[in-house]
């Protein structure tokens, strides 16, 4: 699992890549640990590269979301493939995030 | 039977027994009239020829007096030579025949210048026997003034006078005048003859051949001489005969009466009137003709309650005809119902037939298979027909709600016992055989409810090592021991009713165990190894067996075949820590690779049990202890399933209440959206607990 955060002045481009489950959710959650401080900022999270999430995964991107809202900021997920929109479906996270 | 159609039956009902009642009503009146005529004319036989008789002896009774007129006829003349012997001769005259009651001789005028112009004695018979004469001619008695007188001087020929009263008595009379001459053949008297009448009316109502007719005499003018007395036939009536005898009345005012008439050959012709009485004649037949109506009456009662019956016995064979028609109606309908219930699709590892002996049957066979197991059963409902169909469709209903949650075969018994206790007021029960097949291990596990054992074939032919319990629906706390064994590959269960080990040939000799080893013997023998054809052959054979005989009871044949051919198993043991998830989802991966399977589905499929695993690593061990979680998984081409096994606390996470996944953001808990992507990701997720052990089996179908 590679994360990368890119900051610009209006957001937060985070790219996620690799496979994010269980044993991969810790280590995740401390790289996107930054994400957690946006400032107001938009947080994108560029999903092109992401494989696979399991439910600890998604209680990553549910912290995140949940600080951003906060402070009215908004989390766009980029690029979702089929296999990650099937789990954001059944989860119904689909409608919490704003999917691109 | 609908208002009109009983109104027209008893109508027609009715018109037959009217139509019946009017043909011998009809009958019986030509015979009547038939015999009437008989009667009638047996009437005026009798009536003519009591005339005959009674003109003989009316006629002999006048002839009588006739005679004695000519017998003394010479005495007489010879008196008359002097006036004073006459006397002498007239008594001798009236002497000699009973009914001459006197005698007269009138002379003509001046024949003894002595004696007068008139002259006439007159001889009597007193009552006494004595007789006396008397001198009856004079100024108020002047008998040449006399008709009858008159008559026989013109006519000189004998002559009858018309019947007349005379005397205290009024007793009838009628006068024989007979002209006397002398030698010149002047005549000279007339004497005269008067001849009592009342035995006539005696005689001739003496002997009538009925009692009321009777008989009357009348002159040629119609005059009454005789008839019945008073006390016999009113003098009205008589009266009434006269009339209309003569012709004075048109019709008589008698009905009923009917008469026959004759006349006697000579002087004085008087007529014969023979009168019946119809009602009298034929009162004999007309009573019979009553009481034939009465037993027309009778037997047209009779006959219609006889029809009444015939048709009611009719109705109600109709009615149980229809009734019949019915209950075979809806036989064939429940007929139907019960092979519906029936597996009719086989996968190649079961198969199975049922033949009932009726329409209706109370064996059973069933299969269901989730989560890579089979669960097969067979049953056989003491009794067969209705009864016993009640008691197999209420079982097999049971059986696919209980198999849905229940894996172990002895809890699927008490679970269908308790059902089949609960209001069995008829005391109804079953034998019964539940198997579960895993049909990756081919781990068996069973329970008998009474039922036969049943035949392993493997390269031999063998019997289950199955503990009898008792029947189902006997009592209701029954605890079922239940037995379990692993199945080499290729090994066949063959279940069986005892309408196969009993069939009957018409020797009444059993197909039995015998007859069924030597065919499975047969059939192994044999190159066509499919399920489909070893039940065929039991089948058959049994058939074969029994020839001509009926088959006397269901026949049921199951037949299980733990078949792991294209399978593909693997397992891994992993520590209950969660990094072991990567070498999980490096197990998942090297699993697919051996089969044909969409990525997209792989990732569903893995996630879901990477999901199922981390809540065995999260919940199972609650206290860290060191554990392991082993993983096997399987699959035959069309699914896979995983069996995740720990030996931690009990933990079944099915029973774990689901997030709700429309809350918003910050309404979102945190956990349970694990078991969440399990369950929708797989087909089945199915928990149990087996020796001490949690196992959960997530099933899933990949074709």
């Amino acid at each position: 699992m590679i994360t990368t955060i890119k900051e610009t002045d209006e957001r937060f481009i985070a790219t996620l890549s690799g496979e994010l489950d269980t044993a991969a959710a810790q280590e995740t959650e401390v790289a996107l640990q930054p994400l957690l401080d946006s400032k107001g900022k938009e947080i994108v999270l560029d999903c092109t590269d992401l494989e696979y999430i399991s439910s600890s995964g998604l209680r990553v991107l549910l912290s995140i979301l949940k600080q951003a809202k906060s402070v009215g900021s908004r989390v766009v997920l980029k690029n979702v493939n089929d296999v990650i929109r099937d789990v954001l479906d059944i989860s119904g996270f689909i409608s919490i995030f704003d999917v691109e | 039977m609908t208002m009109a159609s009983f109104k027209n039956g008893w109508m027609s009902r009715v018109g037959i027994v009217v139509l019946a009642a009017a043909m011998v009503e009809l009958i019986s009146i030509v015979q009547y009239e038939r015999v009437r005529k008989i009667m009638q004319e047996e009437m005026r036989y009798r009536g003519r020829v009591t005339l005959a008789r009674l003109s003989d002896e009316i006629s002999h009774a006048l002839e009588l007096a006739e005679t004695t007129m000519r017998e003394n006829l010479y005495y007489v003349k010879k008196s008359m030579a002097h006036p004073d012997s006459v006397n002498a001769a007239m008594i001798h005259l009236i002497d000699g025949n009973s009914h001459v009651e006197g005698g007269c001789l009138a002379f003509i005028p001046y024949y003894y210048p002595s004696k007068g112009r008139l002259f006439e004695p007159y001889a009597t018979k007193n009552k006494d026997g004595t007789y006396e004469v008397q001198q009856i001619a004079g100024p108020d008695h002047d008998y040449t003034q006399n008709g009858e007188y008159i008559w026989v001087m013109d006519h000189d020929e004998p002559s009858w006078t018309d019947p007349y009263k005379y005397g205290p008595d009024s007793v009838s009379f009628t006068t024989y005048s007979y002209p006397i001459k002398d030698a010149s053949g002047k005549i000279i008297a007339i004497c005269g003859l008067d001849v009592n009448l009342s035995w006539l009316g005696n005689t001739l109502n003496a002997h009538q051949p009925y009692p009321s007719s009777f008989c009357i005499v009348l002159t040629p003018a119609g005059d009454l001489v005789a008839g019945p007395s008073e006390d016999q036939i009113s003098a009205q009536v008589v009266q009434e005969v006269v009339s209309f005898a003569n012709g004075d009345i048109a019709q008589s005012d008698l009905p009923g009466l009917s008469m026959l008439k004759t006349a006697l050959h000579k002087e004085p012709y008087w007529q014969l009137v023979q009168v019946f009485n119809n009602d009298e004649a034929f009162a004999r037949i007309q009573k019979q003709r009553r009481q034939q109506v009465i037993y027309v009456i009778l037997c047209m009662a009779i006959l219609g309650f006889v029809i009444n019956r015939y048709t009611k016995n009719e109705r109600n064979l109709l009615k149980a005809t229809e009734e019949q028609a019915r209950i075979s109606g809806e036989l064939a309908v429940a007929s139907n119902i019960q092979k519906e219930m029936l597996p009719k699709e086989f996968p190649s590892y079961v198969y199975g037939t049922l033949e009932p002996a009726r329409e209706v049957g109370g064996d059973i066979f069933d299969f269901y298979a989730r989560d890579g197991k089979l669960f097969f059963c067979i049953g056989d409902v003491s009794g067969k027909g209705v009864p016993a169909a009640l008691l197999m469709s209420m079982t097999h209903s049971l059986f696919h709600i209980v198999t849905r949650k229940v894996d172990s075969p002895a809890h699927i018994l008490y679970a269908l016992n308790s059902e089949l206790c609960r209001g069995n007021e008829a005391n109804m029960f079953m034998t019964y055989f539940v198997g579960c097949l895993d049909l990756y291990s081919g781990e068996l596990s069973y329970a008998s409810a009474g039922h036969d054992r049943p035949f392993i074939l493997t390269k031999g032919i063998s019997m289950l090592e199955a503990k009898s319990n008792l029947p189902l629906g006997v009592f209701p706390d029954t605890s079922f021991v239940e037995q379990s064994c692993v199945l080499e590959p290729g090994t066949t269960i063959l279940l069986y009713t005892d309408g196969l080990t009993e069939a009957k040939n018409v020797a009444r000799q059993e197909f039995g165990r015998s007859g069924i080893k030597a065919t499975l013997e047969h059939f192994l023998s044999g190159s066509d190894q499919t399920l489909g054809s070893l039940v065929t052959s039991l089948s058959d054979a049994a058939h074969a067996f029994a020839g001509e005989a009926p088959q006397s009871d269901d026949l049921t044949l199951l037949a299980v075949r733990f078949d792991p051919e294209n399978q593909i198993r693997d397992s891994i043991l992993l520590k209950n820590q969660k990094s072991e998830v990567t070498r999980l989802s490096s197990f998942v991966k090297e699993f697919f690779a051996k089969l044909n399977i969409d990525h997209r589905l792989a990732s569903g499929i893995r996630l879901a049990l990477e999901e199922a695993v981390v809540n065995v690593i999260d919940y199972a061990y609650p206290y860290e202890e060191e554990g392991t979680v082993s993983i096997q998984a399987d699959s035959n081409g069309k699914e896979v399933r995983f069996t995740i096994t720990d030996s931690g606390v009990p933990f079944d996470p099915t029973a774990m209440l689901e997030p709700d996944t429309t809350l918003d953001a910050q309404n979102r808990p945190i956990g349970g959206l694990g078991i969440l992507l399990s369950r929708r990701l797989m087909d089945s997720i199915y928990y149990s607990r087996k020796n001490g052990k949690n196992v959960l089996s997530l099933t899933k179908t990949i074709l």
